[in-house]
Order: C-alpha cells, then structure tokens, then sequence
C-alpha cells in the first residue's frame, strides 16, 4: 500500500489564484519606467557584532577547513553504511541523509544562505585533498590544470547530467537503494577527481557539476550576496589577487573577478577572494532577494537552457509523485510492451515532459517575437526571458521539498547511533503512518508557506517579464500586447504547480 | 545453617525479582507458536520484494520470500494476476525462468534464460520455489498466454550480499590510477622544462662566449 501525503485545500488554492488575478492587473497598471531601478544593498559587515563574527569567519580558513572535515566525514560514512548497511532505505543513513535530509534540504538552506552549501561540498574537498593535498592551499599540486576545451566550456554538460541524475533519482529508484547511493557518491568523487586532475582550478563547480550549478542558479534569488564594498577599490586594483590567487590563498576556483560579479550563478562562496583582497574589500551583503534574476543577471545561451529544462524538471519531481503517475507508466508500458522496472517507459515520460515544457516556453518565445515587431533575435529574447524560470521553478522545488521535509520526519537520533541500519526491520504501516502524523510544522502553517511560495514565484516572474522586456522592446506605455505570452507561460506553469500541490503526493521512504 | 541456607534462597528470590523487573528484552525463539527454526519460505513471514504493475490486461503482484534469498537457501515467488475489469484471477501455466542481470543486459543484449518450472494456480496463487547455488543478480522471468496475447514480466533479484570491497576496490584503483599517472606526465613535463632551460642557458652562455 502506497501512503500519500494530503494536498493544499482548495481554500489556499482559490487565495493564489486570486493573488495572481490580482497581481496581474498590477503588472499591467504599473509603469515600465517604474521597473528599472538600481538594487538597494545593505552590508552585513557594518553590524555592530554580527559584522565582526563575519569577519572573522570569511578571513580565517580554520573554521572552513573544520566545516569541510565534518562534512568529508559524513559523507564516507554514507559511503560506508551503503556499502556495508542494510538494504531498508528507511533504515540506512546513506539513502535517509542524502535524499531525505539533504536533497530536499538543499534548496530550502539556498533560500537563506545562498550557495554556502559549495563551500563545504565534501565531493570537492575529497578530490581537492586527493590532488592537492594539503587542507588550506595549492602548494603541492598534482594537478595537470589544462584549460577546459572550448565545446566543455558551457553549461550543457551539467545539464545533461542534471538530467541524468533525475533520471537516476526517479527512474531508477536509487533513493531506495543505499547500496546504488554509496555508489554514485564513489562515481561522484572519481569524476571529480579526474577533473580536478585534469583541468585548471575547479572545473567540475563551474562546468559539470549538476547540483553545483542548481545552486548557483537559485541562489540568483537567495538574499545574500559576496560582493566588493567599494567598485573603486576594485577599479584601481593592479594585483587581482581575487582571480590570480596569492602564495598562501588559492585563486578563485570559478574563474571570477570580484569587480565585475554581478550574480551568484559562478561563486561558490568559499571565501578565497575575501582572503585574498589585499584592501580586506570584500564583504556579505544583504539585497532584496530576485534583484539578481530581475535585472542584475546576464543572459546567455546555455544558462537560459539550464533554467528552462530546470523548470521542466522541477515540475517533473512533481508528477513522478502522484499517484496517477503510476498509471501513466503503465499506460505507456502497454503501448510499448515494456517490461520489468519499466526503464524505457520512463525514460519516455521524462522527454515528453521535459519536451512539453520546452514547447510552451519556445512557443511563448516566438509569439512574443511576432507581437513586438522588433528586430530583437529569437535568441536573444530566449535568453532574456529565460530567466522567467528561475522564480517558477525555485517557489515550486521549495514548496515540494517542504512536503518531504516536515512530514517524512526521520528519527536522526536512532541513524546516527545505528547508521548502517544493523538488525533493523522495514517501517511498518504504523511506524510510517506515525512519522507523516509527527510534522515538523502544523499542517496549516505548511499550507501557508506553500501557497504563499507559489505567490513569490509568480510575482518575481512578472517583474522579471516587465524589467526584461524593458531591455529589449520598448518603453512604450500603451501597447504592452507583446508582454501578454510570457504572462500566459508563467500562469500556466504557476497553475500547472498549484494543481500539482493541491494533489495527494507519494511519500518517499 | 538453617539460616544460611535461608538467606541464599532469599537472595536468590531477590535476585529473579530484580531480574524480572529489569528485563527488557526476552530473546523469544518463537514466533507465533511456532519454533523459529522450523520457518521456511513457506512460513507466514513477512515478504521482502514487492513489485505491482499492470501489464495488459493484467494487475500483476509478485511478492519474494524472504527479505534477503541468500545462496543455498531455499526462497519462494509467490505470483498474482488478475483481470484489470473484471479481477478474475488469471488461471492457466505460468513458466518462471531465470538469467543473469548483468549490465550487457542495459547494452540489449539477452543473456541464456533457464526454466525453473511450470505453475499451475493454487489458491489465486502461483508459487514458485527456488534455491540459487551462487550469489549475485539475477532476472527472473514469469511467462503466460491469455486471450491469444503473451504476457512477460521481468523483474530483478538479488541473491546474497552485494560485495562492497568490490566497489571501494575498484574506486581506489581508479582514483589511483588517473592520480599517478598525472603525476608521471608533470615529471616527464617538469624533466622536459628543465632540459629545455638548460639547452637555452647553453645558447646564451655560447653566444656571449
């Protein structure tokens, strides 16, 4: 017997609805003019003790490599409990740490702290001592540090393996197998290992790293940033010790130089820029979170791709967790005669779902094209807007993950005093209707911030279609008919998340 | 005497009361009535594998016992078909066989399949015994015809342990394999430098002579 957790009423349904109706008039009440403004900032560091705990913390490497080492050690003891463990899911740490707990908390802690998770990722540090080992700096490298060839030098890479690790996820079912987790994270380290080995600084964060690129992307709408203090200091900068590094502190590991960062997409926050600025000019700084993605963010090709296939594979986490899903499989299992685990059906409903999403934001691409009568290319217009995605996609992967996170509650007390699940039995149906009844928060408060997610979501995206179009069509005040596509693909992917939440979803473990 | 042989059987008794009330477990060697030992794939245990899918016409649950077959010991597919409309159970032969789950599988390549026998329904249940002499992954393979149609489901087995040195072994080859031969091309291209600053410090030297 399957259990499944209960939907958002139709009370808070009808409330984002309502808010949408409502926020869509806005949008098209307010001026254009009024969406161009310059982003308010507020430096963390001129707080009276907050500002020197920070301080300190970004300027000594100590507290880091402490933070790295307890993360390094969790990790392999993952490795070890899948490898050695029971094969109960809900009985070994490897499958109830890595998928209930940081998978899904993952993209709750980029809401509040952006893309700190990098910093203490423990496969970037286990290749890192493997290839330089020593804990604080490059001294000894046994590193080949070739350039990335060009064709690498995008984001298609981590997408496809984003794509690839869902299919792992969903398709496989490798969250119910501590022993297939233990594995990926082996395979995780031996890639990248090899590309720290390889490749110049870390190629792996900024290229290929599926989870590492997700987080830059969200943590576009985190509220934190690493940021100069002053653009002056920057300017006048000769050494740039923030890209080329110095004896003691490695450069930046993305290739970024502090005086011209402009999103979080690429930082990975591990400090080396703070520790290596000869002016101590670099601070953590507080904005008004979406600034990034409505108008601070570049567009490019590949970026654009990366939000709209993350958007269409948020939503597919989704679907893969109703109940009707199920019967979608087996649906296409008969048409096609599959068999067994259903390998190929399921393969099949990733791309139609990924292609739909796809489909609907190129066709609003093109319609918005053939409304503005500009000379605007289709590119240029997919790039821009793509960022669209990034709040549907972040409010509706949050809303999502809540579920998991407050109503799988997971007895962490009894996974760490037995991680390997020794002489465990399997959860019975008491035990899992027990840990769904024993939420972290009350049902109604979750159906608030849910709904009130979805919300965000929305909103964000239409100052993103409004900051945007500014860039690339017009000011003109009359005739905003061109905007009315991308308005049409946000509230459709908004409500396509809305009905997916109002559904019983499929509890995990 | 008396009273010494009175205050050991008291201790005695004090000892069981103590006993008694701080026992928390009791290592019971019966489960429902009956001896531990005399379970078998046949007892009423708890299953360990569950697969539920429909397939045509079909609603198809298999259920494996026990949790974790291991070679050598006996195990049991206990296989459930009904009808999807009308939840008549399927009766007819049902022919298990059994191949090895190796990864040249994902690649489409079939491995030899082997019979393990032919079913007839027992109660809406076809049961399948099986006893596998050597660990690893196996598919086991249940075949049946049903209105002119042929129905073949597949699904996966593990018999015993997977083993986890094999893995980390492997991991730690790799690893070590890329590491040292990364750094023997940084000392033929470490050699190569110096061959090459020295040749050009002979050139100048032999230039300025």
């Amino acid at each position: 017997m399957t259990m499944t957790h209960p939907g958002l009423p139709m009370a808070w349904g009808i409330s984002v609805c309502l808010f949408m109706a409502l926020t869509t008039i806005w949008f098209f009440v307010r001026s254009n003019a009024a969406a161009v403004s310059s982003t308010r900032h507020f430096d963390l560091m001129t707080l009276p003790v907050i500002g020197s705990v920070l301080h300190y913390i970004t300027t000594h490497n100590w507290i880091l490599i402490v933070l790295k080492l307890v993360f390094a050690g969790l990790f392999l003891l993952i490795i070890w409990a899948g490898l050695f463990g029971t094969p109960i899911a809900e009985r070994n740490i490897a499958t109830v740490f890595t998928w209930n707990l940081w998978w899904s908390g993952l993209i709750v802690a980029v809401f509040f702290i952006g893309s700190a998770w990098c910093a203490v990722c423990p496969w970037n540090s286990i290749a890192r001592w493997l290839v330089h080992p020593r804990l604080s700096n490059y001294k000894f490298s046994n590193s080949l540090g070739l350039k990335v060839p060009k064709t690498l030098r995008t984001l298609w890479p981590a997408l496809w393996l984003f794509v690839g690790l869902t299919w792992l996820e969903l398709g496989f079912g490798i969250t119910t197998d501590p022993y297939a987790t233990a594995l990926l994270a082996l395979v995780m380290i031996i890639i990248t290992t090899t590309s720290m080995a390889l490749f110049e600084r870390q190629a792996f964060c900024q290229y290929f790293c599926p989870v590492g690129r997700t987080i830059g992307f969200y943590s576009q709408l985190a509220p934190v940033e690493l940021r100069p203090q002053s653009k002056d200091v920057c300017i006048n900068c000769t050494s740039l010790d923030c890209y080329y590094g110095t004896d003691k502190i490695s450069p930046c590991p993305t290739h970024q130089v502090m005086g011209r960062m402009t999103q979080n997409t690429y930082c990975l926050s591990c400090g080396n820029c703070s520790q290596s600025c000869p002016y101590d000019n670099v601070t953590w700084r507080l904005r008004p979170p979406s600034a990034e993605a409505v108008q601070d963010a570049r567009p490019h090709w590949d970026e654009a791709w990366f939000m709209v296939v993350l958007l269409a594979l948020t939503s597919f986490h989704g679907i893969t967790m109703m109940p009707f899903w199920e019967n979608w499989m087996s649906t296409i299992a008969r048409t096609i005669g599959d068999q067994g685990r259903l390998l190929v059906s399921f393969t099949i409903g990733l791309a139609l779902s990924l292609l739909l999403v796809v489909l609907v934001y190129l066709a609003a691409v093109w319609m918005t094209k053939y409304l503005c009568h500009k000379t605007t290319t289709f590119k240029s217009l997919f790039s821009q807007f793509a960022f669209i995605a990034l709040p549907l996609a972040f409010a509706y992967h949050l809303a999502h993950n809540l579920n998991h996170l407050t109503r799988e509650s997971v007895d962490i007390g009894a996974l760490l005093t037995n991680p390997l699940g020794t002489n465990t039995l399997p959860l019975t149906m008491a035990e899992k209707h027990d840990r769904m009844m024993d939420m972290v928060l009350a049902p109604n408060v979750l159906f608030g911030i849910q709904a009130g997610l979805l919300a965000f979501g929305f909103l964000i995206s239409l100052l993103v279609i409004k900051r945007r179009s500014v860039n690339l069509i017009s000011l003109d005040e009359t005739n905003q008919v061109y905007l009315l596509p991308m308005l049409l693909f946000a509230s459709v992917m908004t409500g396509a998340h809305l009905w997916l939440l109002m559904q019983p979803m499929v509890m995990r473990l | 005497m008396i009273m010494h042989k009175t205050n050991k059987l008291l201790f005695l008794i004090a000892l069981f009361t103590i006993e008694l009330f701080t026992l928390k477990y009791a290592h019971a060697h019966h489960v429902l009535g009956r001896p531990s030992y005399s379970l078998n794939e046949d007892s009423n245990t708890p299953p360990a594998i569950q697969m539920e899918t429909q397939i045509g016409d079909y609603l198809v649950n298999v259920m494996v016992f026990p949790a974790f077959p291991q070679p050598n010991e006996p195990g049991r597919i206990s296989f459930y078909a009904s009808h999807l409309d009308t939840a008549i159970p399927f009766d007819g032969n049902i022919t298990f066989m059994v191949s090895n789950n190796s990864w040249m599988n994902w690649l489409g390549f079939e491995s030899l399949k082997e019979k393990i026998g032919v079913q007839k329904i027992d109660d809406n249940v076809y049961r399948q015994g099986f006893l596998f002499k050597t660990e690893g992954d196996y598919i086991i393979t249940a075949e049946f015809h049903a209105g002119g149609q042929p129905y073949i489901i597949d699904f996966p087995l593990r018999i015993g342990a997977r083993a986890p040195i094999g893995a980390l072994g492997i991991t730690v080859s790799i690893l070590f394999l890329i590491l040292a031969s990364v750094s023997l091309i940084q000392r033929k291209r470490a050699m190569t430098g110096k061959i090459q600053n020295t040749h050009e410090q002979n050139n100048q030297q032999g230039k300025q002579l």
